[in-house]
């Protein structure tokens, strides 16, 4: 009866990368029809790599995988694919260049008729499917224009139109609003009711105890055990992942604001849809506070950080970083004023994916007098700094010479924010600067945020997760529509409800209460 | 430690077991193709170092080392074609640069009047600065306007050959000889032989090893190469660093140009008497197989031209003592290229002393704990 009931057994699972890691070690892992399991761990536990296991992408070293009973061989994704398996990647696996529809029915098995899917079916199939599974996406724009969280949905969308039963979202809801979060929730647990099996991995405790049937702990590539949600507390999943109490409150004292170091005045973009994503945006962000940005993601966060960073160009309006203009400005000028960045999109502008570490963590300072001798480097100065960065970072990591890309999601994370926190900058922007990292480097990465602006840097914070911009900021301002709607000098009294109504538009303040961001 | 070396190891005899099936390959269709598939064997692979005699078989240093003379321009070209490809810019233009260094060089050899020493300085610098200037023109034409630098450069290579060939005719032809070609270099530009025995093997080879030092230097030691490679893996990423990406793409082939240029005119100096190049010399294209095979580390770029060169010399024997023609040179590099390429080659000998080592690790790791364990 039981063993009926178990879609996937996996048995005695372990895996060697070729370069030596083992990221699974002796992990055994069941999933129940229509269960919502979640797998949770550390950066680093192997929970992705379990994963890539189930769905074909890797080959365990030892270990038996049973689907429905039946003992398989998974050696593709089409093979787990045609056993009803889906998966939605940490990291984005669309084709940037296609359009939307294009990487719904990407590779899918040509009907008799026709050897090619024409766009409008293509389109038709992708509409059919959003609406019947109520993810909402643009089908005709291109991937490469759309924000993270519609990628997402994308993704989601592909593994089902391929008619995947069992679902594994390995952290889908990093790049999700709390709204969004929600929603997806919703569709989930219909999707469970409708026989959907679904394995959720995330490194957020409370969307596990609400969403989750059961759940698989892992730990240095080891099982810590399966949970029933229902029976276990908060603490101890986090003591069973991290071996220790996990705190995740920031403790800081007041903001004491001194001089502006950021001045953004009137900022307008339209996109190449006439979407008008800035409208007259303006604020400050002075040294000494971390101001927050809150809204539903889409809402022009993204546009406005880009604007700041020069990877993108206004239609109007000024920025100015220490009083010097940023706008068309290459990256070096805008880095020699101390401005820093940790983007939204890692893996587009984070990192060099086939680059070490080391070769990572210095591309922002790798000119600096300290790093070289004459026309060459000073390894010595250049391997201790990454050793240090690696260290104080937690990065997981088997050696400085190791690729970033061999690196778990929340690990490549660390070394973005590794190099950016670490250039002692003037102004911080954080992007989503703790999205995939663990509850323990959470904490860490918190609190060094903390740190930079208590010692004089000014930081800015977006993030789609509500309770960091809330926790972590001084004072925030909320975006709607591509404009401010409100700006809150005190985060001390606000809340989540408050909050959803200034981010979904149906409240907004005063041009007067809004403008006092503005400081000269 | 032991266990970094082992896998060292393992990948350079997989490159040799990569060379060596495509030899397997060869010698598969030399079998099916000759008539006398042993002697056409016997010629590919031991012709070049190997001289048949009635009395038995000895060591032929004179094709040795004729073998190591080829080797000086595919090492430089090599090198550029290492340089620009580490910066992604698929920049084909080193078969012209070549051949207008080498013109350069000539002309400079010819009309100059200095010193030897200095004058065979002066004239590969020049031929440098001029490679490096003709390379701007790819480079710059992608950086302002987004033009592929694949293309231009290729048409670019016609462009210079038939400039070179306008006033190699016009100008500068020795009207005394019946083919067209240049006066003869001044005796005080010429680079001279290590060993006088008529294989022209000069010390441009020392040169050219020199700068794969230098190179490897550059590419791995220096903010520059470092530029240019995280220009080469990942453009926004480099830019969102602050590095100056148009000028390192611009860089990188003006560099390029600059190595083209000087093995054009060793070649020329080292290995002619007069300018007689009609046509591209073949070099450019030579090199971007070496630097295919020595996967852009200019480190490996003397062993792949080593190679290349003993490769096409044994093609070239085998050719002339057996019946199977010149070009099974070029089936013979395609399968190494397969072999190469193939990622998966050998994956599973590579795998189990991966898993081995891993084991053993963890198993080190785990007695320390417990030993730690019962210490406290
Ligand atoms: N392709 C790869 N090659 C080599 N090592 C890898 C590769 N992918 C992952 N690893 C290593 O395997 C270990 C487990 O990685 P995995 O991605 O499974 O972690 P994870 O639990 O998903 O972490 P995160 O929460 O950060 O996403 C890590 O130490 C990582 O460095
Ligand atoms: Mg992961």
């Amino acid at each position: 009866m039981e063993q009926e009931n178990l879609v996937v057994q996996m048995k005695g699972i372990s895996k060697v990368y070729p370069n030596g890691i083992a990221a699974n070690r002796d992990v055994n892992f069941t999933l129940r029809r229509g269960e919502i399991h979640a797998i949770m761990g550390e950066n680093g536990a192997g929970k992705s790599t379990l994963m890539k296991i189930l769905f074909g992408l890797e080959q365990p070293t030892s270990g038996e995988i049973l689907v429905n009973g039946e003992p398989v061989v998974i050696n593709s994704p089409n093979k787990a694919i045609s056993l009803g398996i889906g998966m939605v990647h940490q990291h984005f696996m669309l084709v940037p260049s296609l359009t939307v529809a294009e990487n719904i029915v990407l590779g899918m098995a040509p009907t008799k008729s026709r050897v090619f899917v024409d766009y409008k079916k293509a389109v038709e199939i992708a509409e059919e499917n959003a609406t019947r599974f109520n993810l909402r996406i643009d089908p005709n724009a291109k991937v490469v224009d759309i924000p993270v969280g519609m990628k997402q949905k994308v993704e989601i969308l592909k593994a089902l139109v391929r008619g995947a039963k069992i679902l594994i979202l390995d952290e889908p809801t990093a790049v999700l609003t709390t709204q969004e979060t929600s929603e997806l929730f919703k569709e989930l647990i219909s999707l469970k009711e409708q026989g959907f099996t679904i394995v959720f991995i995330s490194h957020k405790l409370k969307e596990i105890k609400q969403i989750t049937d059961r759940l698989t702990i892992m730990r240095n590539g080891k099982s810590m055990g399966v949970y029933e949600t229902a029976s276990i507390s908060e603490e101890e999943i986090s003591r069973l992942m991290v071996g220790r109490d996990v705190v995740l409150e920031v403790i800081k004292d007041k903001a004491q604001p001194s001089e502006t170091v950021l001045k953004v005045r009137d900022l307008e973009y339209t996109d190449r849809w006439n979407k008008k994503m800035l409208d007259k945006v303006s604020f400050s962000v002075r040294k000494g506070e971390i101001l927050g940005i809150a809204g539903v993601e889409g809402n022009g966060q993204r546009e406005l950080v880009e604007m700041l960073f020069n990877l993108n160009v206004p239609d109007a309006g000024t920025v100015y970083a220490n009083g010097k203009s940023l706008i068309g400005m290459p990256q070096n000028i805008i880095r020699d004023q101390g401005v820093s960045l940790v983007p939204e999109d890692r893996m587009t502008y984070g990192i060099a994916d086939i680059a070490s570490i080391e070769e990572n963590v210095i591309s922002d300072r790798f000119g600096e007098k300290r790093f070289n001798r004459g026309p060459l480097f000073n390894m010595r100065e250049i391997h201790q700094e990454s050793e240090t960065l690696i260290v104080d970072y937690r990065i997981l990591a088997k050696s400085r010479k190791q690729q970033v890309k061999m690196l778990s999601g929340g690990n490549i994370q660390k070394v973005v924010v590794a190099r950016e926190l670490s250039s002692q900058p003037t102004l911080l922007i954080a992007d989503q600067p703790t999205r995939g990292i663990d509850v323990g480097a959470t904490e860490f990465i918190r609190n060094q945020i903390v740190e930079l602006s208590r010692n004089g840097s000014g930081v800015l914070l977006v993030s789609a997760d509500l309770n960091e911009v809330i926790e972590l900021s001084d004072s925030l301002i909320v975006m709607y529509g591509g404009k401010i709607v409100a700006y809150f000098e005190d985060t001390d009294q606000l809340d989540d409800i408050t909050m959803g109504e200034y981010m979904l538009g149906l409240k907004h303040q005063t041009e007067e209460e809004i403008a006092k961001v503005c400081y000269e | 430690m032991s266990s970094d070396r082992r896998l060292l190891l393992f990948n350079l005899l997989r490159g040799a077991a990569a060379i060596f099936l495509a030899l397997l390959v060869a010698t598969a269709l030399i079998f099916l193709s000759s008539k006398e598939p042993l002697t056409a064997l016997k010629y590919l692979l031991l012709g070049p170092v190997i001289s048949f005699k009635s009395t038995g078989m000895v060591f032929n240093t004179v094709s040795f080392l004729t073998i190591l003379a080829a080797m000086t321009p595919t090492i430089f070209s090599g090198l550029a074609v290492c340089v620009m490809f580490s910066a992604s810019q698929f920049n084909l233009g080193g078969e012209g640069v070549i051949m207008l260094g080498g013109f350069v060089g000539a002309l400079l050899g010819i009309y100059l009047k200095l010193n030897t020493g200095l004058h065979q300085v002066v004239c590969i610098l020049a031929a440098a600065v001029v490679g490096g200037l003709v390379m701007l023109i790819p480079a710059l034409l992608k950086v302002k306007l987004g033009a592929s630098e694949m293309v231009t450069s290729l048409m670019m290579n016609y462009i210079i050959m038939f400039i070179i060939l306008h006033f190699l005719n016009f100008t500068f032809a020795d009207r005394s000889k019946g083919a067209t070609q240049s006066f003869p270099f001044e005796a005080t530009a010429k680079i001279p032989e290590i060993v006088s025995n008529g294989t022209k093997l000069t010390w441009g080879l020392v040169i050219a090893l020199i700068f794969v030092v230098i190179i490897a230097l550059f590419m791995y030691r220096t903010k520059w190469g470092y530029a240019i490679r995280m220009v080469g893996i990942n453009q926004s990423f480099a830019q969102y660093s602050g590095i100056q990406v148009g000028m390192i793409i611009v860089l990188s082939q003006v560099i390029g140009g600059m190595l083209s240029g000087i093995g054009g005119s060793i070649e020329m100096l080292g290995r002619y008497n007069t300018f007689l190049w009609r046509e591209l010399p073949g070099y450019g294209w030579i090199g971007i197989t070496v630097a295919i095979l020595a996967k852009n580390n200019p480190i490996f770029v003397p062993l792949a031209a080593l190679f290349i060169a003993y490769l096409d010399k044994g093609c070239q024997l085998m050719s002339i003592n057996s019946d199977v023609p010149f070009e099974m040179i070029d089936i013979i590099q395609a399968a190494i290229f397969l072999f190469f390429a193939a990622e998966q080659f050998l994956a599973k000998y590579r795998q189990r002393i991966v898993v081995r080592n891993a084991q053993r690790d963890l198993a080190l790791q785990e007695a320390a704990v417990s030993r730690e364990g019962k210490l406290s």
